[in-house]
C-alpha cells in the first residue's frame, strides 16, 4: 500500500517510503501526486518529440526523464506523477536524495510554480529566502535560523506560488559534518543522506508553519576574501537577474519550455520583495554574526 | 572566444598557470590598459563544481567523488559539443581516468592542452605557502601518489576533488597522454625566453598573432605589475590563508629557501622526470 505524505501543499501518495516527509494526517480526496516504483523506466527515451537537455536528462511532450548514473531513473509526468526505477541494489536513501531534489523540482515546475535553489525561513508574517551557489553557506544559515527558533519552510528546493508565497516543503535540512560541528549539532543520531557521505538529514520540528508564507526578503549569499560582511541593497531591475540565476535546475526548466512563464514569475516576485546581496568571509564563517545582520536588516526593512 | 572544443591550461599547482592566463587574457584583449586580475576568465576551471552542476543538471554536492569523476568527461563533452562552447580552461587534475576507464579530460571535448612544467624544487616553497603547510609537508605532498586538492569529505568545497598524483606522475600523465594534443611549456622558458615561449604556446592554442601583441601582453603581465595590482585591488583567486598570491615569480628561489635534505628528497623522488625536463644536469645535480 502506498503511504500518504504532504509537501509543497500537495498530497503525495508514494510506493517508496519517504521518511523525510510529513505524513498526511487528514487525506481528502485523491492525492495530488503519485510516486510509483516502476522498473520499466530504464533507458533514455527515444523518438521524435524527445529532446536531450544534458548528458542525463530528456524532455518531451510526455514529460521529463532524469538519469542519475548508478542510482536511479526518474520519469516526471503531467505535474502529478513520478515513476522511479532504482538501479541495481542501490540504497533507497540515495534514491530519495534525487527523488526529493531534482525529480520533485521538475514536478513543481510542471505544476507552474516558480522553483528556486535556496531556502525559505519563516519570519512570522512573511518569510525570507536565502539564495546562492552551492557552497555559499545557505543550508548552514538555515540551520542557524532554526536553532534560533525560526521555522525553515524549505531547504534546497523552494517553490513559490502565483501570489509570491513560499510553500512549506520538506521538513529537513541537508547539513555537512563541518557545518553541524560549527552549529554544535550532534550528528551521531542523524541519518546520513547517503551511506558513505558526511552529510546528514537534520529533521526540522514538525512543521510549525503549514500554510504558504509571503516572501518579503531575499538575500543572495556569496563569499569574498575579506574578513567582513558586505550587504548591498538591490533595487528595480537589479532584482530580476538573481532570481533567474538562482532558478532551480535552470537548464531543465528552460528545456521544458517553461521559460516565458518563468520570466514573468521572476518579474512579479522581484517587484514584491526587499533584496540584498550579502557577502561573507570565505573562511572563518561567523554564522551567528550573519544571522544577527540579517535579523537587523529585516527589522529595518519591515514587510511592505 | 573560440569555436567548439576546449583548450586546457594544465599544470601542477604553483607552476605558473595564473601567470600564463594573465598573458593570455592580455593577449586576447589586445589592449594597452592595465589587466584586471579579477576578470581573468579565459574559461573556467575544470574542477569547478558550478560548471559540472550546470551541465549535468543536478547537485554534485549529493554525489560521491567517484560518481563525479564518472560524470566529468560527459559534462565537458556536452558543454563543448552540444552547448557549442570553447574557451581556455585551467586544470590542476592529473590526466587520469575515472573508474569507467574514461579520461576525465574528455578527448572528444578537447582541442588540446598547454601543459606548464616547473622545476619541482621551486614549487616546494610556493606550494607550502599556498597550502599553509611546512616545506617538508610540501615535499611529502609532491611525493604522494594519492595527493589531491579539495579532498574533504566533511563539507562542501566549490572545487571538486582534484587528484594530483605525485609531481612526477602529474607531469608524465599529461605530457605522455596520447589521447589529446599537448604542448609542453617550461616555466623557466616563460622567464628566460618569454617571447618565443609564449608565442609558441599561443600558436598551439590557435592564436597566431603579431609579435608586438605577444610582447605587449607579456609586458602587461610583468611580475612587478601583478604584485602592484594584487596589493592595490586584491586578487580573488588568492587562498584566504595566504597573505599574497604573487610571491616571488623567480626561478631558482629554492637555493635560498630549501634545506639540503629537502633538495635531496625532491631529487630522489623525481630524478627521471627532472632530468627529462632539464632540471638536473647529466650528473644528477640540480641546475
Amino acid at each position: 500500500m502506498p503511504e500518504l505524505y504532504q509537501a509543497y501543499g500537495l498530497t503525495i501518495s508514494s510506493e517508496i517510503a519517504l521518511p523525510e516527509l510529513s505524513a498526511c494526517v487528514a487525506p481528502v480526496g485523491d492525492p495530488d501526486v503519485r510516486i510509483v516504483h516502476d522498473p520499466t523506466v530504464i533507458s533514455a527515451p527515444i523518438g521524435a518529440g524527445w529532446v536531450q537537455l544534458s548528458p542525463f536528462a530528456w524532455t518531451g511532450s510526455a514529460g521529463f526523464v532524469l538519469h542519475i548514473p548508478d542510482v536511479a531513473w526518474f520519469a516526471v509526468e503531467n505535474g502529478d506523477t513520478i515513476r522511479a526505477a532504482p538501479i541495481g541494489g542501490v540504497d533507497m536513501a540515495s534514491v530519495r536524495v534525487f527523488l526529493l531534489g531534482s525529480a520533485i523540482g521538475a514536478l513543481l515546475f510542471q505544476r507552474g510554480l516558480l522553483v528556486l535553489h535556496g531556502n525559505a525561513v519563516d519570519m512570522g508574517d512573511g518569510c525570507m529566502l536565502c539564495l546562492g551557489l552551492s557552497g555559499a553557506g545557505k543550508s548552514t544559515l538555515a540551520a542557524a535560523f532554526a536553532a534560533r527558533g525560526h521555522s525553515v519552510l524549505a531547504d534546497d528546493v523552494v517553490a513559490i506560488d502565483g501570489e509570491g508565497r513560499a510553500l512549506p516543503g520538506i521538513p529537513r535540512i541537508k547539513i555537512w559534518r563541518d557545518a553541524a560541528e560549527r552549529l554544535k549539532v550532534e550528528t551521531a543520531t542523524l541519518d546520513r543522506i547517503r551511506p558513505e557521505m558526511e552529510k546528514f538529514n537534520l529533521p526540522l520540528p514538525e512543521s510549525l508553519v503549514d500554510t504558504p508564507r509571503p516572501v518579503r526578503w531575499i538575500f543572495l549569499l556569496g563569499t569574498h576574501e575579506r574578513q567582513d560582511f558586505d550587504l548591498t541593497h538591490l533595487s528595480g531591475i537589479e532584482r530580476f537577474a538573481p532570481l533567474l540565476a538562482n532558478t532551480y535546475r535552470r537548464r531543465f526548466m528552460e528545456g521544458m519550455r517553461l521559460n516565458a512563464d518563468h520570466l514573468a514569475q521572476c518579474g512579479r516576485l522581484a517587484g514584491k520583495v526587499h533584496m540584498a546581496r550579502v557577502i561573507r568571509p570565505e573562511s572563518g564563517f561567523d554564522i551567528d554574526g550573519l544571522v544577527d545582520l540579517l535579523l537587523r536588516e529585516m527589522a529595518g526593512a519591515p514587510a511592505g | 572566444m573560440t569555436g567548439p572544443g576546449l583548450h586546457w591550461l594544465a599544470s601542477y599547482p604553483k607552476s605558473g598557470n595564473t601567470w600564463f592566463r594573465v598573458v593570455l587574457r592580455a593577449y586576447l584583449d589586445g589592449a594597452d590598459d592595465e589587466i584586471d586580475l579579477n576578470r581573468l576568465q579565459t574559461g573556467l576551471i575544470g574542477s569547478s563544481r558550478l560548471w559540472v552542476d550546470d551541465v549535468v543538471g543536478f547537485d554534485t554536492a549529493d554525489l560521491y567523488p567517484s560518481e563525479i569523476d564518472r560524470m566529468r568527461p560527459l559534462a565537458y563533452r556536452w558543454y563543448a559539443l552540444q552547448d557549442g562552447f570553447g574557451g581556455y580552461h585551467k586544470i590542476h587534475d592529473a590526466f587520469l581516468r575515472n573508474d569507467d576507464g574514461a579520461p576525465l579530460v574528455d578527448p572528444q571535448a578537447t582541442n588540446g592542452a598547454v601543459y606548464i612544467v616547473r622545476n619541482p624544487l621551486d614549487i616546494v616553497p610556493s606550494l607550502a605557502a599556498h597550502l599553509s603547510i611546512t616545506l617538508d609537508e610540501a615535499v611529502d605532498v609532491m611525493g604522494n601518489p594519492d595527493a589531491a586538492l579539495a579532498n574533504t569529505a566533511r563539507g562542501l568545497n566549490p572545487q571538486l576533488r582534484q587528484r594530483l598524483c605525485t609531481w612526477s606522475g602529474h607531469v608524465e600523465s599529461w605530457v605522455d597522454a596520447t589521447e589529446i594534443p599537448v604542448h609542453v611549456l617550461r616555466y623557466e622558458d616563460m622567464h628566460g625566453t618569454p617571447r618565443e615561449a609564449f608565442a609558441a604556446a599561443l600558436a598551439f592554442l590557435g592564436l597566431r598573432g603579431e609579435d608586438e601583441r605577444v610582447a605587449r601582453a607579456i609586458s602587461l603581465a610583468g611580475f612587478d605589475r601583478l604584485v602592484h595590482l594584487e596589493t592595490t585591488r586584491g586578487f580573488r583567486e588568492r587562498p584566504a590563508s595566504m597573505a599574497r598570491f604573487f610571491r616571488s615569480g623567480r626561478t631558482g628561489d629554492w637555493r635560498s629557501t630549501l634545506q639540503e635534505r629537502q633538495v635531496a628528497r625532491i631529487v630522489s623522488d623525481h630524478a627521471p622526470v627532472m632530468q627529462r625536463f632539464g632540471y638536473l644536469d647529466k650528473d644528477g645535480e640540480p641546475v
